[in-house]
């Protein structure tokens, strides 16, 4: 036997970490194209979240990638299109959707100088903001809906989690975006537009300064917003789910709460992951502009991890206690025989 | 999947296997395409599974090619131990074996040579042909545990074991100390039926069994204390007044005595041994007596109590026969040998052993019942009412411990060579540190096996054996039942491998054996020879695979109250509850209550530091004894040994589910995991038992396979003392122990043994000198007639003699007579009788007397005889020549027989 | 129409787990997965007031199976006599049904990247025999067949005695019925 045997299949986890790193991607670049393209379509504010927006195709790309990585069998992966019903095929569409609008919107931001035949198309632009934001929302959503239609799964099976994931998702897009906002290629860009005069240039540069601080300004207060509300909606689920009837989904909120992942939990998530962020953003300064956004990234990475090695199976009775006897799987009988001679 | 391989195809063969996993034999259907088995299932239509398979029988085609598998015979190369092997031809192995075998004989004598068995998978008769020719009376198997003594005492009582339980029509079944549930499967089903329809269980065993979970009153009695349990039962049986009075005023004897005898053995007597409520056992008792036709199922309980064991096996058979339960419908049936094929006994050549070796056995001046001078006895009464014996092998045996004792010391004399098949002995057999230490001081070892085991390990020889699927099997219980099913092989053994039988053959001719005395070269030939009579009526067969093919099975029509014709297989010809054969042998003839090898009352001191009561015997899913513990997909079930603690004493104790724990007694440690489950009594530990680890392929030290370490036999004592003194089983239940948890230090403690007395391997006291558990009781019975005047009473053929002439006599007539040549003698004047001229002879002179006067008579002259004496003589001429005729009759199947079997 | 359905029957199981090992042995299985374990939550009471249930599990081929809707690849799929079986040469290892199954029916074979799954042996059904696991039960405590015919064995016990299933409340509709230890007649 090559691998270790996983054999207690109450435990045993069949989406792994790329599955996690997925859902914190899809997550993440759905958030974002939803964000920049709200913000694009509000306050037309796309040349300051461009780079976020390709940031948030690759991070979409990546994510399927590590999904069909994670195939069992990733050659044929076409085969996900087969089925007309499948939430997953849905959550493929989506992807491809949402990655497609968003790469779209981003060649409208590529270098001025390339002078690109369709950059003079704007309402393909707006159009594609308008369709990545709706897609990106959807991506986001589909996440969390992905693993809440898992009725097997009582720590999944809940419709707060879509909430959650939303919640997250969006958070860790804005903290993205707030790190990545004003960044290339957006001021030689307007610049080439304005032309070569330098007083309009240097007064443009104001206005772009003064922008990229306003919309600084609003990311941190959402992202503030959206830590404040994940904080609840965390609570919410992990506490509600303790208090539920489900053992299974009892036992795991109780992991979280006071088990193996407390300290992950307390100490990872609420306090490192949100609280302290949140107070970061409060006070302003180098804590807010990067330390914020980069812990609210990494929670929301734990936080997809914690979710998903949450999977633990509703149990019949006895299948406990049956699975707990079972070898592990790195027993000595099980690594083969040698004629004995 | 079966997508894979189409059983269905043209080309694929259907063979009438069975499985060879354990002794139900259970029947499979194996596929062969291409001389290869490409899937096996249950047979359905075979009467035992009815399609069934259990673990062991689905992993046949495992077990077949396992990469562990020893494929060669194996040439030690390295020193003992050393697990350096050369692969050599089985002729040759054969023929350097024999060279040694022959030399030992010729320098120490036959019975230097040993031979060890396990279980019944060693086509044991033709082992006791080989050794029979050979000359060794030292054949063992680990019989004394399972079911032999049980079997010797209760043909000893009445005449022929109830093997068979008629339960289809019985009301009320024990089964004591037997878990079907685990051992078997096919039982299992039948018992569930049965109890939907009506039938009452009781099941008798300290744990909550996966049996006693289906029974309707369940005894958890303190392991060892059955024998308790039945005395008492008996009692109340008898002071109820729940017996079957015209049974046992009809066919039994000793009922008297054995009234004022149980009288001490009160249920509230009981309750103080066996823990058990007195009401519970009175409750038992009832609705044993009362719901009659019913039975006591066989199980091995009663074998493995130690000192204690005799006694209960003598009382079970009471019970039996109290109430009337004997070879009635619904009863417990005693089918008898067969007198429609050959039996185990005769293929056996027990003649051929001289007397003088058979006087050699080991064990046999100690443990009689299960030995030559029991089991004599008890043949020459079989023979005289069956016409057949029951089956040497198994019931007349050394014993084992004794034997692997006198490897050790030389006492009684040195045992030099040892042939084991079918069993590892470090594991099966009681005191396993003492055993595994004979093995490595052993002279000369062969091993036929399927695996490197410790006792292969410490092999000069190691031969490979054809496994199931490989070989040809004919299921007949140890010969001890009148029916059989057969099943042949699927395909040729693979590699090297051989079957028992060819290994016994091949030796024995490479010995020097008569050729003529081995002529079928085949198992299948010689089971033709066994079932070649059915063909003479209704069956049609010209091979042995032609019969399975055709017919499978054969099941002679069922008789009930067998007893009726001639009486039971005993002295006295009926159920002796008193019994003559144990008086003879020098046993109590009633049974007699004696504490278990270790007890609380006994031995409070013991107690005092071992407070907690051990049974080791268990069966459990999915292994069968040491085996199996090398197949991947059966040891993933249970991978780990896990002993059974209650979780109030588990609590007391510190300890937690799955903990590692010592168990500990004054001769050992084990250690295994604790399961903490409220089915045993807060006093008992349940242990599994068989537990090593053929893995550790690499770990050959001192203890290889760490074949010590979780094994329950490392607990057991087998000290003269705590065996039985009558069957010479020794204690696996009922002994007293200590359990803690392993703690860290003890991780490097490899020696598995405790400080002090029990920590060097051996014996320490010689075998001549142990005692028993109790002493023999001098036979010394007195004449049941008047002896005349000048004769002397001879205790030992209870009969009067006239040393003189060697003439015994015939209280019946008053005459004396010759035993050999039957001739009678007139008491006073000692002439002999002649029948034809109805005269005396005076054989000295020749001189004739009248019978009427004693006066001399000339030639030809007529004598005149009272009609009365006419008529004795005449019947007493009759009834020889009706004996003599039984005698020869009885081996010859009459074809009226097979059709009678055939029209029922 | 005919709709497979099987019975278990606790009053007689007594945890031998012959059907795990003969389903692993005839489905050539890896070692890990288990079509058909037994499980048991144990003696339970006090001494000797004890009381023990084994419970054998199995697919329940669900008539609303959650693991079929769930397959992008159509591989996961119920047959019109009820079977829910994986077709191989369709599934690409998304493990989406595995998660879904709230009867842990599901495992992943490692080596080959596919979802297995216990296929009530349709190879066998389907040319009249029984699947192996019931075949292989000595306790006779599986009973399979056609639900929808009343005159067979399952429609007969399902019909006149206390059957339990489980988490009907998922509204899977599970076609494996157990008759409880202690149950009676309807």
């Amino acid at each position: 036997m090559s691998h270790k045997m996983d054999t207690n299949k109450l435990e045993k986890h069949y989406w792994i970490w790329p599955i996690a790193w997925y859902l914190f991607l899809g997550g993440l670049g759905g958030g974002i194209l939803f964000a920049a393209g709200i913000l694009d379509m509000v306050f037309h504010a796309g040349y300051i979240l461009a780079l976020g927006v390709l940031f948030a195709v690759a991070c979409l790309g990546i994510g399927s990638m590590l999904l069909i990585f994670e195939l069992g069998q990733p050659k044929v992966f076409l085969r996900v299109f087969l089925s007309a019903t499948a939430i997953i095929k849905w959550g493929a569409c989506l992807l491809i959707l949402a990655m497609g609008f968003g790469f779209i919107y981003f060649l409208f931001w590529l270098p001025p100088e390339w002078n690109l035949f369709w950059y003079p198309w704007l309402w393909i632009r707006d159009l594609c903001a308008v369709l990545m934001a709706l897609f990106g929302l959807c991506v986001v959503v589909y996440t969390g809906v992905l693993l809440s239609t898992m009725k097997a799964k009582p720590f999944w099976n809940t419709p707060v989690l879509p909430v959650l994931f939303t919640v997250s998702a969006l958070s860790t897009a804005t903290a993205a975006l707030a790190l990545l906002a004003g960044m290339w290629p957006s001021y030689e860009y307007i610049l080439a537009m304005i032309g070569s005069d330098a007083m309009a240039q240097a007064m443009a540069g104001e206005v772009l300064h003064a922008n990229k601080e306003v919309m600084m300004e609003i990311l941190h207060i959402a992202d503030k917003i959206l830590v404040i509300a994940e904080i609840v909606v965390l609570l919410l689920y992990v506490l509600t789910t303790r208090a539920s009837g489900n053992l299974t989904a009892k036992a795991v909120a109780l992991e979280w709460i006071s088990g193996k992942k407390a300290l992950l939990f307390w100490v990872g998530m609420m306090l490192c992951g949100l609280t302290i962020p949140f107070l970061l953003y409060q006070l302003g300064g180098v804590g807010a502009e990067y330390v914020a956004p980069v812990l609210v990234l990494a929670a929301g990475l734990l936080l997809r991890f914690m979710i998903v090695y949450s999977d633990r199976r509703r149990s019949m009775p006895g299948e406990e206690q049956y699975y707990r006897r079972l070898p592990k799987g790195d027993e000595r009988f099980l690594q083969g025989w040698k004629a004995p001679y | 999947m079966s997508e894979t391989v189409d059983i269905h195809a043209p080309d694929v063969e259907v063979k009438k296997s069975c499985c060879y996993f354990c002794h139900q034999n259970c029947g499979v259907l194996a596929y062969v395409k291409d001389g290869k088995v490409i899937k096996i299932e249950g047979d359905p239509t075979h009467p035992t599974n009815q399609g069934g398979l259990c673990c062991r029988g689905n992993i046949a085609l495992l077990h077949l090619d396992h990469p562990a598998r020893i494929n060669h015979p194996l040439k030690r190369t390295g020193a003992k131990g050393e697990n350096k092997w050369e692969k050599i031809p089985w002729d040759v192995a054969i023929a350097e074996i024999a060279e040694k075998l022959n030399q030992i004989k010729a320098e120490s004598g036959a019975e230097a040579v040993a031979t060890a068995g396990g279980t019944l998978r060693t086509d044991d008769w033709s082992r006791r042909r080989f050794m029979n020719m050979f000359g060794s009376p030292n054949g063992f198997h680990n019989a004394l545990l399972c079911w032999i003594p049980t079997f010797m005492m209760e043909t000893a009582v009445g005449g022929w074991s109830p093997f068979e339980t008629d339960l289809a029509t019985s009301r009320c079944v024990i089964l004591w100390g037997f878990n079907p549930g685990s051992s078997a499967m096919p039982g299992m089903r039948g018992y569930s039926d049965l109890r939907k329809a009506g039938l009452k269980i009781i099941v008798v065993d300290p744990r909550y069994s996966e049996t006693a979970a289906h029974a309707d009153l369940w005894l958890p009695l303190r392991p060892g204390s059955d024998t308790a349990l039945a005395l008492a039962m008996i009692w109340v049986i008898i002071y109820e007044g729940h017996h079957d009075k015209e049974f046992v005023e009809n066919w039994c004897t000793g009922f008297e005595e054995l009234e004022d005898h149980i009288f001490e053995y009160n249920p509230e007597w009981a309750a103080e041994q066996t823990w058990l409520d007195p009401e519970l056992i009175r409750q038992a008792a009832r609705m044993y007596a009362q719901n009659t036709p019913g039975n006591i199922q066989w199980g091995c309980t009663a074998d493995q109590l130690g000192k204690t064991a005799g006694a209960g096996m003598h009382a079970r058979a009471i019970l039996r026969a109290l109430t009337g339960n004997l070879d009635r419908p619904g009863g417990d049936l005693m089918p008898g040998p067969s007198m429609y094929y050959v039996t185990d006994e005769e293929l056996e050549g027990n003649d051929w052993l001289p007397e003088e070796q058979k006087a050699k056995q080991i064990g046999s001046d100690k443990f009689k019942l299960t030995s030559w001078p029991g089991y004599q006895r008890i043949a020459d009464v079989s023979r005289e009412v069956w016409g057949k014996a029951p089956t040497a092998e198994w019931m007349c045996e050394a014993h084992g411990p004794s034997v692997f004792k006198a490897i050790l010391t030389g006492d009684p004399y040195q045992i030099r060579a040892m042939i084991i098949s079918a069993t590892n002995p470090v594991n099966s057999y009681g005191d396993a540190k003492m055993v595994l230490e004979a093995l490595k001081q052993l002279e000369f070892l062969v091993v036929c096996e399927y695996w490197m085991t410790p006792a292969a390990l410490y092999a000069d020889y190691v031969m490979p054996i054809a496994g199931a699927l490989e070989r040809p099997i004919v299921h007949n219980n140890y010969g001890v039942t009148d029916s059989l099913i057969t099943s042949q092989r699927a395909i040729q053994p693979l590699y090297e491998r051989h079957t028992d039988y060819n290994f016994w053959r091949d030796l024995a001719l490479a010995t020097g054996q008569d050729p003529d005395q081995w002529p079928w070269e085949t198992l299948e030939e010689a089971f033709y020879y066994v079932i070649y009579s059915f063909n003479s009526s209704g069956y049609q067969f010209s091979s042995y695979d032609e019969f399975v093919e055709k017919y499978r099975m054969f099941y002679p029509p069922l008789h009930y109250y067998k007893y009726g014709n001639n009486g039971f297989a005993t002295p006295s010809r009926k159920v002796e509850l008193k019994s003559s054969i144990l008086e003879e042998l020098g046993y109590p003839s009633l049974p007699t209550w004696i504490g278990p090898a270790e007890n609380e009352v006994d031995d409070p001191e013991v107690a005092a530091e071992y407070p907690l009561v051990l049974t080791t015997g268990g069966g459990f899913m999915p292994y069968h004894h040491s085996e199996q513990f090398n197949i991947e997909s059966v040891r993933f079930l249970k991978s780990d040994p896990y002993f059974t603690i209650n979780p109030k004493k588990a609590a007391e104790l510190g300890i937690k589910e799955g903990d590692w724990c010592w168990i500990e007694t004054r001769r050992g440690r084990i250690r295994q995991r604790a399961n903490v489950e409220p089915s045993v009594d807060t006093r008992v530990i349940y242990c599994q038992r068989g537990w090593w680890y053929p893995e550790r392929q690499e770990d050959t030290g001192a203890e290889p396979f760490g074949c010590l370490e979780s094994n329950v036999n490392v607990l057991t004592s087998v000290d003269d003392e705590h065996c039985d003194p009558i069957g010479g089983s020794w204690a696996n239940r009922g002994l007293l122990c200590k359990v803690y948890k392993v703690s860290y230090w003890d991780e490097t403690d490899t020696s598995y043994s405790i400080p002090g007395s029990a920590s060097e391997p051996g014996v320490s006291v010689p075998p001549s000198e142990q005692k028993l558990a109790y002493e023999p009781i001098p036979y010394d019975p007195k004449p049941t007639f008047e002896v005349p005047e000048g004769l002397t009473w001879d205790k030992d053929t209870k009969l009067a003699w006239d040393i003189e002439r060697g003439l015994a006599y015939d209280p019946n007539s008053g005459w004396l007579y010759h035993p050999e040549t039957l001739i009678y003698y007139d008491l006073v004047t000692k002439y002999a009788y002649d029948p034809e001229t109805e005269t005396l002879i005076d054989e000295a002179t020749g001189q004739r007397y009248s019978m009427e006067t004693r006066e001399p008579i000339g030639e030809g002259e007529a004598v005149k005889t009272t009609a009365a004496e006419a008529v004795a003589a005449e019947e007493l001429a009759a009834k020889e020549a009706a004996a003599a005729e039984a005698a020869a009759e009885a081996v010859i199947i009459t074809p009226t027989d097979i059709e009678r079997g055939e029209q029922s | 129409m005919t709709r497979y359905a099987m019975v278990m029957d606790q009053r007689r199981c007594i945890g031998c787990q012959s059907c795990t090992v003969a389903c692993r042995t005839w489905n050539e299985l890896p070692m890990d997965i288990i079509y058909n374990p037994v499980v048991s939550e144990g003696v339970l009471g006090e001494f000797p007031e004890v009381h023990q249930t084994f419970t054998p599990l199995i697919c329940m081929h669900c008539d609303n199976p959650p693991c079929t809707i769930c397959c992008p690849c159509k591989a996961s799929q119920q047959d019109e006599d009820g079977i829910v079986w994986v077709d191989e040469t369709k599934c690409m290892g998304c493990k989406v049904c595995v998660n879904s199954c709230p009867y842990g029916a599901r495992d992943v074979n490692h080596d080959e990247g596919f979802v297995r799954k216990c296929t009530f042996c349709k190879d066998r059904v389907r040319e009249g025999e029984q699947p192996y696991c019931v075949a292989t039960c000595h306790q006779k405590a599986r009973i399979f067949g056609d639900l929808d015919d009343p005159e067979s064995d399952v429609s007969k016990l399902v019909n006149r005695l206390v059957t339990e299933r489980f988490f009907e409340e998922l509204g899977t509709d599970p076609q494996v019925y157990y008759i409880p230890d202690l149950g009676g007649v309807k």
